[in-house]
């Protein structure tokens, strides 16, 4: 039996839009629902004071000089390392079987589960170099998570520039080193920085890693070499132990909030360069 | 006869290979100074392949290789102590479809100048102006400098791109790969007119599909067909009284 296309149509537009309407539903229901059990519990005080009775009472100021400083210093690691590595396999070099291979080991390594990566750098970095658990170990374990999806971003949005743009600066007598910094890296700027986004949530959200390479120290970090707590593994640690509920919701809520800024503050920034470019 | 003027461009069994494909097969041609030389023929017949290996733009491609010699001024542009970005920027390319770069029409124009070294705001300001007039475009553009060049019109982003190439100071040659193909008649008209005033600064070598163009502003036509230089004369020659049949049916629009 064939069923008229005008059928098929309405079918068509119900299904896409009811999987539409159940994906938005499940995360507003996830983001109200923190943000309601959440707000309440934030105040200037919580926000800019220390914890007290290891999170039971006062505030998650540690944490959230934490949860800053642990991706920034992920992304300054990892962001020259991929953007570098894009311009090489895309500008630099042929297509051959070695950047392929080079490629599909990205894309399997932007796959592996967070907690190989923390076991990495926990015997990498905190025991074999005796770094022990601190933003740096954190750190650069991160960058190195977050390293595939820079790359492949990077890459993709280097490899969408237009050929005719790097046909014109070579025609004008621009080396490629040139082109790569005058016309290529420009134009592939909202890629990367949708990669960059990626990987700052990545960072944030991340718990497992960063537990066994940063640890989750309660105090304000003073160096690079101190242990920090991202608002991550507090949430983790408060509702695990059951510490405080209503501490660990109101961390969470935090913690959404920052994303959401994070967000629109790069969206805001792409669309300004965006302007400036083509007013 | 005109009077003997100077070579500029030299070409001596000059062959460009494709992978297996032979595309040029032993041009040799002297491109004198000062004139217009429109290259003609149908497509496929490697007319852009000659030019593109006149500034090395052929170099990109990995499968392409060359063989025989390309003089300017004597100096073979392929040999190894030849500087592939002194040479561009000497020989400078107008593509078949304009590109202007996604910036704004005062930094297209000053793109070359400023790999140059150009730094003086004043002096690129003169290099924006002078360009920009001689490719006539100064007047529909003077008030909106910092727009973004991709708002033009198609044929005003095609004298963007003239002006882009006049902007270089080492410019000698220009070459044009089909300039007008995607253009309207009024600036088709401006840069023949463009062309036929640059001609006593620059060399010119137009490649068009238009042969009427040809016959319009070339001093000298070249005929390519399947990868060979068919003829090359005074174009008044060329289009009334060609040595080769071929030559004959083609400008007579037998085929092509």
């Amino acid at each position: 039996m064939r069923i008229p296309p005008k059928y098929t149509q309405i079918l068509a537009v119900t299904i896409l839009g009811a999987a539409t309407v159940f994906t938005v539903a499940v995360l507003v229901f996830i983001i109200v629902f923190v943000l309601s059990k959440g707000l309440p519990g934030i105040n200037w005080e919580f926000l800019f004071s220390a914890p007290k009775d290891m999170g039971r009472a006062g505030g998650i100021f540690p944490t959230l000089v934490g949860t800053v400083l642990l991706p920034l210093m992920a992304i300054a690691i990892a962001l020259p390392l991929g953007v570098g590595t894009a311009v090489y396999l895309t500008e630099y070099t042929r297509e051959t079987r070695l950047t392929q291979v080079l490629r599909f080991g990205t894309d399997c390594l932007a796959g592996i589960p967070s907690i190989l990566f923390g076991l990495f750098g926990f015997i990498f970095f905190v025991v074999m170099l005796k770094m022990g658990w601190c933003l740096l170990s954190g750190g650069l374990t991160l960058a190195i998570m977050v390293l595939p999806t820079i790359i492949r971003t990077s890459e993709e949005a280097i490899r969408a520039v237009p050929n005719s743009y790097r046909e014109v600066s070579f025609s004008l007598g621009a080396t490629r080193w040139e082109t790569v910094l005058k016309v290529v890296l420009p134009n592939a700027l909202p890629g990367i920085v949708t990669g960059v986004m990626l990987g700052i949530g990545r960072s944030i959200g991340e718990t497992a890693a960063v537990i066994f390479t940063a640890g989750s120290a309660l105090r304000m970090p003073a160096s690079a070499f101190d242990s920090v707590r991202t608002m991550s593994v507090h949430f983790y640690i408060l509702a695990r132990e059951g510490i405080s509920n209503e501490k660990a919701y109101a961390t969470a809520a935090v913690l959404i909030i920052s994303v959401l800024a994070v967000n629109l503050a790069a969206y805001g920034m792409m669309h300004r360069f965006i302007a400036k470019r083509s007013r | 006869m005109t009077p003997k003027l100077p070579i500029k461009i030299a070409a001596h069994d000059f062959r460009v290979f494709h992978g297996q494909e032979e595309s040029l097969r032993g041009i040799t041609l002297n491109i004198p100074a000062n004139r217009i030389l429109g290259v003609i023929g149908p497509s496929g017949s490697g007319k852009t392949t000659f030019l593109r290996a006149l500034n090395r733009l052929n170099d990109l491609a990995p499968e392409t290789r060359i063989n025989g010699q390309v003089l300017l001024d004597e100096q073979d542009i392929y040999a190894p102590s030849f500087n592939v970005v002194t040479l561009r920027k000497r020989v400078g390319m107008l593509f078949a479809l304009p590109v202007a770069l996604p910036m704004s029409i005062f930094e297209n124009v000053v793109y070359g100048p400023r790999l140059s070294g150009v730094r003086n705001r004043k002096r690129l300001e003169e290099i924006v102006e002078t360009s920009l007039k001689a490719a006539f475009l100064w007047d529909e553009v003077k008030d909106r400098l910092m727009m973004s060049g991709l708002r033009l019109s198609g044929g005003q982003q095609q004298r963007l791109c003239l002006a882009r190439v006049l902007a270089m100071e080492e410019l000698e040659v220009i070459l044009l790969d089909e300039p007008c193909s995607g253009l309207d008649p009024i600036s088709t008209a401006k840069i023949e007119e463009a062309l036929t005033i640059l001609k006593a600064k620059y060399t010119i070598i137009l490649v068009t599909n238009n042969t009427k163009q040809a016959a319009r502003v070339a001093d000298e036509t070249a005929f390519f067909l399947m990868g060979d230089l068919v003829e090359h004369g005074p174009t008044e020659k060329i289009f009334t009284v060609p040595d080769d049949q071929r030559t004959n049916d083609y400008v007579t629009g037998r085929f092509g």
